[in-house]
């Protein structure tokens, strides 16, 4: 068992697996950074290297707490009480969701009176309040009607509400995996998805990403004997993922370009990549997501001093307060994203990138600081330090 | 040429501060060599060694009007322009099927409707604004360019070319919509295919980025000017994409 050091920053609860809180505040980082299209960071961020990106790290440990969390509410209060509970909290990200739905309709208002935008877009229903108002909003309502980089909230809830439904399933892990499987086969198969109003379907299609969510319960719930029985270190199984991952970074690159250092794109190389999807969770991006779990889980040691360092303790401060930080981050990206439609120079650049941070990682403390005031001993988490155990 | 594209990304990564370098054949608005590698083109080279070439515009609104002042200023116009005075006795023939608001699927019917009876030695197919403000599919979309593609080389092997063409750079289209997921996806589906791509975007951002053109921002007593020049400027790097895939 790992000397508890404590981080240093107080504000982080200790006694948690705090590589899983450091990936997910990594995660809600690279969110809020991917939502803001022309940062420059965003050339930095997974999803240039990898064919996963910061969303299923997201949607995979917000599994894992809420398996971890939830979990223990059932054994104690049963299902009925934390059903309830989940349906409350679905009702708060609904409330959060239609929130920063009125910011992005005052954003897009706002850009297309400081930007001309008319010579490019008079014809395009880039923004149907215009031609709708009253049924753009009801679409919104009925979360059929999602914009661009408001996607994943509509996701989260539909996941949280399957999970609601679930959830005595956590003593039962094989089952819970079975249904999850199903049901992302079936998805992806029969092409079940929710229907939207502007395309076909939901961006996100929650049906299919609730696997990741229920592998993240999993992760958090299942005997930590049997998860390094299966999934145990081996060096020779490390390298070849390493050099899948590589070669897959390389791959991805090429079919991007067309050319690389000297080398063209072949067709069938390019053609694969072209059917990878994100919307409906390609088993492709699945296995990168995973592949990447299995090497951070093996490589960080739950006991390494650095992670309760000050850089650390930022990303996993962040991950403590997943949920708020998450919103904060959609709102923040629009004013990002007005900012660097204002000017892109190298102060909006910092402005942005050094503000955002700095605003996540503000309100996340203040959350914390709130948390720690009304709730006077922080919940030992007992299963904590399960994947600890893994490695 | 080869080299000479290693050492441009080399540089444009080194120095993110200086324009990449630029070709030197359209001294007005100069265009990073990056974005004119373009495939070859035997049914263009074929046509315009023959003096004869017919050109299929298809895609949604910018295919038809550009923005520009007046139809004859708008890049098609331009275009048949440049190329029939590249060389004397030219004739080049331009016919535009575009659709506001129409999709890859839309354009892919009128493909299949226009080719056989105009037989273009070229099909310049412009796609993906109206996918990413829609949030549609971009595998689909991909997926629909791929079986075009296949068809028009099926039925037209080495007489038609394609050139595939993604959006126009703008600050506001990439603010509110993720353009780069519909890039990405149209630039595989063309190196899937064999089309030629010609990235619009690239090029327009680069334009923005030196100083050169920037639409957006133009005051509004020059916004006229500005869209022509633009139009003009396209033109000439869309003759010049054209004319480096001949060679």
């Amino acid at each position: 068992m790992a000397t508890q050091a404590t981080p240093k920053i107080p504000l982080v609860r200790a006694g948690r697996d705090l590589r899983v809180d450091m990936f997910r505040g990594l995660a809600l980082w690279m969110i809020f950074v991917n939502h803001t299209p022309g940062n420059i960071v965003g050339d930095f961020t997974l999803r240039k290297v990898s064919l996963s990106d910061a969303t299923e790290i997201f949607v995979l440990l917000a599994g894992y707490a809420a398996g971890l969390s939830y979990g223990r509410m059932l054994e104690r209060e049963g299902w009925l009480r934390t059903g309830t509970r989940i349906v409350e909290r679905i009702f708060t990200l609904y409330v959060a969701h239609i929130f920063l739905f009125v910011v992005f309709t005052a954003q897009v208002g706002f850009s297309a009176a400081a930007l001309d935008q008319a010579a490019y877009f008079d014809e395009l229903a880039l923004d149907p309040f215009t031609q709708e108002p009253y049924r753009a909003l009801l679409e919104a309502l009925l979360l059929r009607y999602q914009p661009a980089f408001l996607d994943v909230l509509p996701l989260y809830i539909v996941v949280l509400a399957l999970f609601a439904l679930a959830v005595p399933l956590i003593r039962r892990l094989p089952l819970l995996i079975g249904a999850s499987v199903l049901m992302y086969v079936l998805a992806r198969g029969v092409g079940i998805a929710p229907p939207s109003w502007t395309g076909d379907a939901w961006f996100f299609n929650p049906f299919a990403w609730q696997l990741l969510f229920a592998i993240g319960i999993w992760l958090g719930r299942a005997d930590t004997a049997t998860l390094s029985r299966w999934f145990g270190w081996n060096p020779w199984v490390a390298a070849a993922l390493m050099a899948l991952l590589l070669g897959n970074a390389f791959g991805m690159n090429l079919s991007r370009a067309g050319m690389l250092f000297g080398i063209t794109a072949p067709e069938w190389l390019a053609g694969w990549y072209a059917t990878i999807d994100k919307s409906g969770l390609h088993p492709a991006r699945l296995a990168s997501v995973l592949i990447m779990v299995w090497l951070a889980a093996h490589w960080v040691k739950p006991q390494a001093a650095w992670l309760n360092g000050y850089v650390a303790s930022l990303f996993a401060l962040l991950g403590q307060q997943g949920l708020p930080v998450f919103c904060a981050g959609i709102f923040l990206s629009f004013l990002g994203r007005v900012t660097i439609e204002v000017s892109e120079g190298w102060h909006a650049q910092l402005l942005v990138n050094l503000g955002g941070l700095l605003a996540l990682v503000g309100i996340a403390a203040l959350v914390a600081w709130h948390e720690g005031g009304t709730r006077r001993k922080p919940d030992a988490l007992p299963a904590a330090n399960k994947v600890a155990k893994l490695s | 040429m080869m080299v000479r594209w290693l050492i441009a990304a080399i540089l444009s990564l080194a120095l993110p501060g200086l324009p990449a370098a630029a070709s030197p054949r359209a001294a007005d608005c100069p265009v990073p060599d990056s974005a004119m590698a373009s495939g070859p083109l035997p049914g263009t080279a074929t046509a315009l060694f023959q003096g004869d070439i017919r050109i299929l515009l298809i895609g949604s609104a910018t295919t038809s009007s550009g923005g520009a002042s007046a139809r004859d200023r708008a890049w098609p116009e331009r275009l048949a322009h440049i190329l029939a005075g590249r060389r004397a006795e030219t004739h080049v023939e331009i016919r535009r099927e575009g659709l506001r608001g129409s999709t890859a699927t839309d354009h892919a019917r009128l493909l299949d409707d226009v080719v056989p009876a105009f037989r273009p030695n070229l099909v310049i197919w412009q796609l993906g604004t109206v996918e990413a403000v829609r949030s549609l599919s971009a595998e689909e979309m991909a997926d629909t360019v791929q079986t075009a593609a296949a068809r028009l080389r099926e039925t037209r092997a080495e007489r038609t070319d394609l050139i595939l063409m993604d959006p126009q750079f703008s600050r506001f289209l990439r603010a509110n919509a993720d353009v780069e997921t519909y890039r990405e996806k149209l630039s595989q589906a063309a190196y899937a295919s064999g089309a030629a791509l010609f990235s619009r975007w690239v090029v327009m951002k680069h334009w923005v980025e030196t100083g050169g053109i920037d639409l957006e921002r133009a005051p509004p007593a020059q916004r006229a000017a500005t869209a022509d020049r633009l139009n003009e400027c396209l033109a000439r790097a869309l003759a010049d994409f054209m004319v480096g895939g001949t060679r």
